[in-house]
């Protein structure tokens, strides 16, 4: 059995969702749930009343009313939320990137490298449950 | 990170390199790198003495490889015993390993890694740490055979990319000061806070209040929090 895992997509974009779905869907070596969000709104309601413990999120860097990730990660982390958080965003190269400690990101990744050996690269970095295969 | 002197000559690959902050950067870095050369993954080997028993796993301390498939190789193979281990302490030329040049080697009393670990192809850039420490970046895949003018810039931009690597995150930081993250995480430390309870009160992940404690570890070059806590005071780097 494959460790599952869930995780919690935040993006205003649904095909984002569906893409990702799938990507995650080809990782062999976990079981990944992958549930999904549009805001920061939703993303805080999931936190306080799903009851499901979620072992990591990914966040678009641009969620509509936000302006960006310094204004999104600190809401997470002021809801009690200590798992790792990641950030998508097509360009990673802006100079505020350079400060994700200081808003809470564990990590940030550009949406091109999103394939199947990246995503669990940052589940064994960040989960670390055992991965059965081996 | 510290700035290298800008009057000696380097190619293009600053701007990713410079803004590298932690480990998932450097995977993107190298990941991409070999994806962009034909290979499948990578691998940062950390070598030792050549006698000392090596798992793959144990000395592989960052890499892209498919989930367990280091660990199932040691349950299988002695890596001391293959070819690729054996040459690294023959030669620190970057080489390139294919599956269809071994008939002409056939002569070699090592066993394949390239067979043993599945892949068609390899390529090593054995590359070394400011303060001489060894270390091999691998790459690996079943692609079409790499050119000389690919081979020589893979190996530029891997000794470049493993240069940063160590000295963001493998150096030995003894003696270096601390951040002020780093200080307000040690001065919770020492009110007795755990992890988690720090994560929250800093509006962090477990994980970054983890990845902090350690880096706090080596600079102060203790063993652990007591021991953390006791030289802080000491050193009077809190009260």
């Amino acid at each position: 059995m494959a460790a599952h895992v869930n995780i919690l997509l935040v993006d205003d974009d649904p095909a984002e969702n569906v893409i990702l779905s799938a990507l995650m869907r080809k990782v062999t070596s976990y079981a990944i749930t992958l549930h999904y969000v549009e805001t920061i709104d939703g993303a805080l309601d999931f936190i306080r009343s799903s009851g499901i413990a979620l072992d990591m999120i990914l966040m678009d860097n641009r969620l509509q009313p936000q302006a960006d990730f310094r204004e999104t990660v600190p809401e997470l982390r002021r809801a009690g939320y200590i798992g790792p958080v990641g950030v998508i965003s097509s360009s990673i190269s802006d100079a505020y990137f350079q400060k994700i400690d200081d808003y809470g990101v564990d990590f940030r990744i550009d949406k091109a490298e999103l394939d199947p050996t990246a995503i669990e690269f940052l589940l064994r970095e960040y989960v670390r449950r055992e991965a059965s295969a081996g | 990170m510290i700035a290298l002197n800008e009057h000696f000559r380097r190619y293009d690959f600053e701007s990713d390199l410079e803004k590298a902050l932690n480990r998932v950067d450097f995977f993107r870095i190298f990941h991409t790198m070999a994806l962009r050369y034909g290979f499948e993954h990578f691998g940062v080997l950390q070598l030792t003495n050549e006698h000392e028993t090596s798992l793959l796993a144990q000395r592989l301390t960052l890499h892209d490889l498919p989930a367990g498939l280091a660990e199932a190789y040691d349950k299988r193979h002695r890596f001391n015993d293959s070819d690729l281990f054996k040459s690294f302490y023959v030669s620190t030329i970057s080489t390139v390993w294919r599956d269809g040049d071994r008939a002409a080697d056939q002569g070699s009393p090592h066993e394949s890694f390239l067979d043993q670990i599945g892949f068609d192809m390899a390529l090593s850039v054995p590359v070394h740490s400011v303060a001489g420490t060894r270390f091999v970046i691998l790459f690996l895949g079943d692609g079409d055979d790499i050119g000389r003018t690919e081979h020589f810039e893979i190996c530029y931009e891997a000794a470049c990319a493993f240069d940063y690597f160590h000295r963001q995150v493998l150096a030995n930081k003894a003696g270096m000061g601390l951040t002020p993250r780093e200080t307000e995480i040690l001065r919770w430390i020492s009110y007795g806070k755990t992890a988690s309870e720090i994560a929250l009160i800093v509006s962090v992940s477990e994980h970054t209040v983890n990845s902090h404690t350690a880096t706090i570890l080596k600079k102060l070059d203790v063993v652990n929090r007591t021991q953390m806590v006791a030289k802080a005071i000491r050193e009077q780097i809190i009260q």
